[in-house]
C-alpha cells in the first residue's frame, strides 16, 4: 500500500525531464557538438570551469550542452560531478612569473616594463551587431580558414589606446614561451610606493571545498571563494561598492591584467618528484588602491589580487578590487568585516540560485502556520484587553522583527 | 615534500607531496559521495550528537540537487544509510511531493537502501517542514532539511558576533525581540522554525517545522539530525533531550489550531491540517486535509475495514 500512489510524482518528474531532453536533443538542427562549444563559445566554457571549480573544457562543454546554456546550472553539474571524487592531492604552487602570457595590459603606465599585449580581445571593437547574411558569413569564414592557424595570436603595442592603428601581426607562437615581464607591482616597490604586507610565514592555503569557510577567514579562503564565485555576483558586489550603499572601494587603478597559461604540477606517485600533468589558463589581475583612510599610509599604494580559471577579466578585476577593499575594511589585521562576510556568504552561484529557486518548492505547511499567526494577531486585537495599536503609534520605536531573515 | 609509503590507507586529508597510490581507496560502488566525504559527515554528525543544538560546520559537498532543495538532509542520509536501511522521504508531510520523490530515488538508486511510505517500516526518515504524525521510536532517525540553521539571524547578521552569542549563551536579544513582538502584536508572531532551547544550552532553529510539531521534539525517543547544506551546518537533538520553545512564564507556547477544523478525508482533528481555500469568494467549498498523507490514508483504510 502506498507505493503506487507515491509513484504518481515520479511519472510527473519523468515527463518533465522528457520534455527538456527531447526538445534539446531532438531539435530540428544539427547536433550541438562539444568542439563547437569549446572552440566557438570559449568564454562561456571558461566561465563554467571557473564557477564550477573544475578545469576540464570537454566536461564544461558537456555541462553547457546539457543545461541548455545556463551557466549556473552547468557549474552545478560540474561541481556535483566533482563532489563524487576523492581528493587525491594538491598541486604545487605556481610562480605566476613563469606563466605563458597570452594577453597583458598595464593601464597604470603608458610604457610599463614589458609590452602591452592586447591578445584576443574585443575591448576596442565597436559593439556592432554583425548582420551579415549567415550563409555569406560562413562562406567568408571558410575562405579565411585557408591561411589561419589555431594559435593564440598576440598583438603588441606600446599603448592600448593606439591599438586600432598598430599592425596586427604579433610574435609567432615560438616567442610566446619566454615572456617574463616585470610586474608593475615590482616597479612600484622599487619606487617605494607600495605598502609592503608580504608575509614570510607562508601558511597553507585554505581548502574551501573541504571546510565551511566563515568570517573571520584567512585571505586565501576569501580569494578562493571569489575565484569560484558567480561572475555576475562579483561584478555586482564590486559595483555596489562603487555606487551602492557599501563604498569600500576608493579609487583603484589596474596594475596588471593578464590572461596566461600555467602548468599544473603534482608529486609523482612513484618517483616522489614533481611532474607536470597539464596546464590551465587563468586570468590574473593586480589592482592598485589609492589609500585614503585616516589611519592608512597615504604616501603609498596598496594592492589587491585576483586570479580565476579561464579568460574572465570582469571576474578577476572585480576580485582584485574586492580583495584590497576587504583587507582595508578589516582594518588590515584579519578582523572580520561586513564585506568579507558578503564575499564569503553571498557570491557563490550555486548557493544563491539554489536558495532562490527553492522558493518554487511547496511551502503550504509553513504558509498555513503564517496564516494562523495572522488570525491570532486579529483575535488578540479584538480581545478584552486592547493591545498596543501600531497604526496610531508612529513615534514608537520600531522593534526588531524576529521573522526577519527567515525565509524558509 | 618528502613522500612516505603507507601500507594502509591514509584517510587524512592529503597534503601536497602525499603519495597518490597511498590514497587509492578500496573499490567503491558509484555513488554521490566518496568515502572521504561520508567519513567527514559522520564525524560532524557525531560531534553534533555530543553537543546537542550546536551547529557543527562541515565541508558541505555539492549534491545533484540544488542548494536549498535538501542538499544538507541528503548528505546526512547518504552518510548514515546502508543496505539494511528503509528510507522514507516526505516534503510537507507528503511522500508524493515531487522533490521528495526526486530525493528518494537519488538515495535508493545510489545506496541500495529500500524505500517505504510507512513510518513503522522506516529506519531513516528524511523530511522537509514536517515530523510525521505517527510516533517515532528509538531505532528510527529523523533527518530534517534545514534552509536557515541560524535562529538568531533575525536579531544579528554578523557571523562572528553570532558565534560569540552562541558561545556565551547570550540570547538576551532573542528574548527582547520576543518580548517586543508580544507587546506590539499581542501574540508571538513567529510561525514556523520556532526557536527552541536544546538541552538547556543552545538555541536552535527548528527547521521550519510548524509549531504543531515542536512539542514532539521534547524528550523524543528518536534521534533528530538537522542538515543545512547551503550554510554548511549540521546539528542534532539526541534522544531524550529537553527541547523547550522560547517563551515567557505567562505566555503559553501556541500551536496551530483552527477551531472546528477537521480533515475532510479522514475526519482527524488532532493532526496538522492544511487548508484548501474556497474556489471563489462566494463559494463554501473550503476545507481542511491532513498534511501527513500516509497517516491520513492509513486512517481511511482502517476506518473502512472496521
Amino acid at each position: 500500500m502506498g507505493y503506487a500512489a507515491a509513484r504518481g510524482g515520479l511519472d510527473a518528474i519523468s515527463a518533465a525531464e522528457a520534455l527538456v531532453r527531447d526538445a534539446r536533443d531532438l531539435a530540428n538542427s544539427p547536433w550541438l557538438e562539444l568542439d563547437q562549444l569549446i572552440d566557438r563559445q570559449r568564454l562561456a566554457v571558461d566561465r563554467v570551469m571557473g564557477e564550477g571549480g573544475l578545469w576540464d573544457p570537454r566536461l564544461a562543454a558537456r555541462a553547457l550542452q546539457q543545461s541548455e546554456g545556463d551557466t549556473i546550472e552547468a557549474s552545478h553539474l560540474l561541481r556535483s560531478y566533482r563532489a563524487t571524487m576523492p581528493r587525491f592531492a594538491y598541486s604545487h604552487p605556481v610562480d605566476m612569473d613563469d606563466a605563458r602570457v597570452l594577453r597583458r595590459i598595464v593601464p597604470a603606465f603608458r610604457n610599463p616594463p614589458g609590452p602591452q599585449l592586447l591578445g584576443r580581445t574585443t575591448d576596442y571593437t565597436g559593439r556592432l551587431l554583425d548582420r551579415t547574411d549567415d550563409a555569406l558569413a560562413r562562406e567568408r569564414a571558410e575562405k579565411r580558414s585557408i591561411d589561419w592557424a589555431p594559435a593564440e595570436q598576440a598583438v603588441t603595442t606600446s599603448n592600448p589606446t593606439d591599438a586600432g592603428t598598430v599592425a596586427s601581426t604579433g610574435p609567432t607562437k615560438a616567442h610566446l614561451g619566454d615572456r617574463r615581464h616585470r610586474r608593475l607591482l615590482d616597479v612600484l616597490r622599487d619606487m617605494d610606493l607600495m605598502v609592503d604586507r608580504r608575509r614570510t610565514d607562508d601558511p597553507e592555503p585554505a581548502d574551501i571545498t573541504r571546510a565551511a569557510t566563515r568570517p573571520p577567514a584567512p585571505r586565501s579562503a576569501v580569494l578562493a571563494t571569489m575565484a569560484r564565485a558567480e561572475t555576475g555576483a562579483l561584478v555586482n558586489l564590486w559595483y555596489r561598492n562603487i555606487l551602492g550603499p557599501d563604498g569600500y572601494i576608493h579609487e583603484v587603478t589596474l596594475g596588471e591584467v593578464r590572461h596566461a597559461e600555467i602548468p599544473v604540477t603534482v608529486t609523482h606517485p612513484h618517483t616522489g618528484g614533481p611532474v607536470d600533468i597539464g596546464g590551465v589558463r587563468v586570468t590574473e589581475v593586480e589592482a592598485i588602491e589609492d589609500l585614503d583612510g585616516a589611519d592608512e599610509d597615504r604616501t603609498r599604494f596598496d594592492a589587491g589580487y585576483g586570479l580565476c580559471f579561464g579568460h574572465n577579466e570582469k571576474k578577476a578585476i572585480a576580485m582584485a578590487n574586492l580583495d584590497i577593499a576587504c583587507h582595508r575594511d578589516g582594518g588590515g589585521v584579519g578582523g572580520a568585516s561586513d564585506l568579507e562576510q558578503s564575499i564569503l556568504m553571498t557570491t557563490d552561484g550555486l548557493d544563491a540560485s539554489g536558495f532562490l529557486e527553492h522558493l518554487k518548492l511547496p511551502h503550504y505547511v509553513t504558509f498555513r502556520s503564517m496564516i494562523d499567526r495572522k488570525m491570532a494577531m486579529r483575535s488578540a486585537r479584538t480581545a478584552e484587553h486592547p493591545v498596543f495599536d501600531t497604526t496610531t503609534a508612529t513615534d514608537a520605536p520600531v522593534p526588531v522583527d524576529p521573522r526577519e531573515g527567515d525565509c524558509a | 615534500m618528502s613522500a612516505t609509503v603507507s601500507e594502509t590507507i591514509d584517510w587524512s586529508i592529503p597534503t601536497e607531496g602525499t603519495r597518490l597510490d597511498a590514497l587509492v581507496e578500496p573499490a567503491v560502488e558509484a555513488g554521490i559521495l566518496d568515502e572521504h566525504a561520508k567519513r567527514e559527515l559522520r564525524r560532524a554528525i557525531l560531534t553534533a550528537v555530543c553537543v546537542p543544538g550546536y551547529q557543527v560546520p562541515f565541508g558541505s559537498r555539492e549534491m545533484p540537487v540544488a542548494r536549498g532543495w535538501g542538499s544538507g538532509g541528503l548528505q546526512i542520509t547518504l552518510a548514515i544509510v546502508g543496505l539494511d536501511d528503509v528510507v522514507k522521504v516526505i516534503d510537507q508531510g507528503d511522500d508524493e511531493g515531487v522533490n521528495a520523490v526526486n530525493l528518494r530515488r537519488l538515495v535508493t538508486d545510489t545506496t541500495g537502501a529500500t524505500e517505504t511510505t510507512e513510518v513503522s517500516e522506516a529506519t531513516v526518515i528524511q523530511t522537509r517542514h514536517r515530523i510525521p504524525e505517527d510516533a517515532l521510536e528509538a531505532h528510527q532517525t529523523l533527518v530534517l532539511q534545514v534552509p536557515v540553521p541560524e535562529p538568531l539571524r533575525g536579531v544579528e547578521r554578523n557571523i562572528a558576533e553570532l558565534g560569540r552569542m552562541h558561545a556565551e549563551a547570550d540570547y538576551s536579544r532573542m528574548w527582547v525581540s520576543l518580548y517586543e513582538d508580544k507587546v506590539r502584536n499581542g501574540v508571538i508572531t513567529k510561525s514556523t522554525g520556532y526557536p527552541c532551547l536544546v538541552g538547556g544550552r543552545y538555541v536552535i532553529a527548528t527547521t521550519p517545522i510548524p509549531r504543531w510539531d515542536v512539542p514532539r521534539l521534547h524528550r523524543a525517543p528518536f534521534l533528530s539530525l538537522f542538515g543545512a547544506g547551503r550554510e554548511r551546518k549540521i546539528y542534532a537533538i539526541p534522544p531524550d533531550t529537553d527541547v523547550e520553545p522560547l517563551t515567557f512564564d505567562d505566555v503559553p507556547f501556541e500551536i496551530e489550531k483552527t477551531p472546528g477544523a477537521r480533515c475532510s478525508l479522514c475526519d482527524a482533528t488532532e493532526a496538522y491540517l492544511i487548508e484548501i481555500p474556497p474556489s471563489d469568494a462566494a463559494a463554501d467549498d473550503g476545507r481542511w486535509i491532513c498534511s501527513d498523507t500516509a497517516w491520513c490514508r492509513r486512517r481511511r483504510v482502517e476506518a473502512s475495514q472496521s
